[in-house]
Order: C-alpha cells, then structure tokens, then sequence
C-alpha cells in the first residue's frame, strides 16, 4: 500500500524546469556581487600614515623603562643611605660605650690605687688635737 | 554549450568555475538550476517566490565555491541550502503556508501518464505540511535522497527524518482518500 502511494508521490513530485532565463538572470545579477566583493576596504584604501621614525616608535617604552630604572636605582641608593647610616650611628654607639668603658676602667683603677695605698702616718698637730 | 557535455565535463567545470570562470559558473547552474527551482516550488508554492530562492542559493554558491569539495558535495550542498532556506522563509512567514497560488502562475503538473488531477492534489496537499516535515518529503520523494542523507542536508536525527515521513505519508494518504480521490482498496 504504501510503496504504491511512495510511487504515486514521486512521480508527482518530478522535479520541473527552472523558468527560461534563469542561468543567465543569475549571471546578471553576479557583477553586481562581484563589485560589492572587489570593493576595497577603506582601511587598505586609505593613504598609510609616514612611518614612525624609530625614536617616535621607541620612546614610550624607553621612557617606561628609564622610569623603571630610575625608581630601581633611587630606591637602591636610600636603601644604602639609611644602611650607612644605622651602620655610623652603631659605631658612634660601640665608640661611645667603649669611652664610657674606658672611664669607668680608669676611675675604678683609680679607686683601686687608693684603697691599696697605705694611710699616711698623722701629722703632730692631728696628734694634739686628738 | 549543451546540457549533456557540461555534465560530463562538470568536474572540470568546478575548477574553472573556481578560477573565476563565469561561462563555467552559468554550466553549473543549468545542471542544477531545475532540482534548486523545484526544491524551492514544492517548499513555496509560488514560482516567483522559488525563482528568488534559486537565485538566492546559486549567489550563495558563487561566493562558496572554494568550499565545495567535488561534485557530489556540490549537489548536497544546492539541495541543503534550498531547503533550509526555504524552510527559513517559510518560518519567517513571509510565504505563508498554504498561500495561494498567483494568478497565472499556477505549478505546472509534472507530464505523467496517470491523472493530473490527483498530482496537483498531492502537490497541493503536501504545501499544507509543516515546513520541515515538507522539506524531508521534498528531499525524499522529488529528489529521491535517502534517509541518511536528508538528516545531514536538514541537521536532524534520522529517526525524526523517519518520523516525518511515516506520519506525512499517513496524512496525505488520509487526505486523498477523504477527497475521494483515492480509495482504500486502491491502494491495498
């Protein structure tokens, strides 16, 4: 039943001619594609700009980096300065302590020497009076 | 040149097309301007409306020549391309479904040996399908695609390629025989 009406389908389902013409209506109508597809874009059109000259092309990223290595540097060079400066301050501080060492030596040695020293004899007048 | 030697030239035809060959170009239209035209009547129901399809399709080809491999691809291509087109239109409703036909410009009934009639009823019939079960029945039974090849022209699971024509051949049959234009014992 249903090969019978497949058949049936088909055979009024033929395919049928294109209307006269047609080929070439669609020739026609291809230049006109054509012409929008060999139309230039405007940026391939459009005079390039000079070159940049290398200084102009370079600049940007030199100054960065000179910014870069100034700031590397600046920051290297107060990082010392403070280092040479804790580093004298801490001498200052060792030289003091030695000074205050070395008096402190000399006033002990000097209290030393007078314990050690023996009591002068009294005088007459110290006799007398006692 | 004539039909017959630019089909058997036709692959040479391709390259030359390709090259930017206008003469080939135009031998490929005519070898396959009859099967786009017919695609887009059977889906449209108008021969204007299919005229502007054809033309559509064979424009689109013209800017995708370089991606068509052979010539077998270039023949699923036309046939994918009509039919989705047409089923793009057919959505967008700008060719409603089941629109009439315009005043003289009635779908010419294939020659065959049994009743026009019943052809242009059948025709008529199938414009009244859902598009994308009208494009399988167009692939199936104008173009003689098999199933496989319909589901890959129309992005679909084969099943529901298989679906679209078990139901599409129910319904038409049930419509022919509802318009007394076929018995059931015709057909069993």
């Amino acid at each position: 039943m249903n090969e019978e009406f497949e058949n049936r389908l088909r055979r009024a389902l033929r395919p049928v001619d294109a209307p006269a013409g047609f080929a070439e209506r669609v020739m026609h109508a291809l230049p006109a594609q054509q012409a929008a597809s060999n139309v230039v874009p405007l940026a391939i059109v459009r005079k390039p700009s000079a070159p940049m000259s290398a200084w102009r092309r370079f600049s940007t990223p030199a100054a960065l980096a000179a910014s870069l290595l100034v700031a590397v540097f600046t920051g290297q060079h107060v990082a010392a300065l403070k280092a040479e400066r804790e580093q004298q301050a801490g001498l200052a501080a060792s030289r003091e302590l030695m000074q205050a060492l070395r008096l402190t030596s000399q006033k002990l040695d000097l209290a030393y020497e007078a314990v050690q020293r023996p009591a002068p004899a009294p005088t007459v007048d110290e006799e007398n009076r006692s | 040149m004539k039909l017959d030697s630019a089909q058997a030239e036709s692959p040479q035809l391709l390259e030359r097309a390709r090259r930017g060959d206008q003469a080939a170009f135009a031998a490929l239209i005519r070898l396959h301007q009859s099967s786009v035209f017919s695609i887009g009547l059977r889906m449209l129901n108008r021969r204007d409306a299919a005229e502007d399809l054809a033309q559509d399709v064979f424009l689109q080809l013209y800017r995708k020549l370089d991606d068509i491999e052979s010539l077998e691809h270039l023949g699923f291509w036309l046939r994918r391309v009509a039919a989705n087109l047409a089923i793009d239109w057919l959505r967008r409703a700008a060719y409603t479904r089941g629109a009439p036909l315009e005043e003289g410009a009635e779908i010419p009934a294939p020659q065959t040996d049994q009743d026009p009639l019943m052809d242009r009823e059948l025709v008529r019939l199938l414009g009244e399908l859902a598009p994308a079960a009208r494009a399988v029945m167009v692939l199936r039974y104008q173009e003689d695609r098999d199933v496989a090849e319909i589901a890959a022209a129309l992005d679909m699971p084969v099943n529901t390629v298989k679906s679209h024509i078990k139901r599409s051949l129910t319904a038409l049959r049930g419509k022919m025989i509802g318009a007394e234009l076929i018995t059931a014992e015709e057909l069993s």
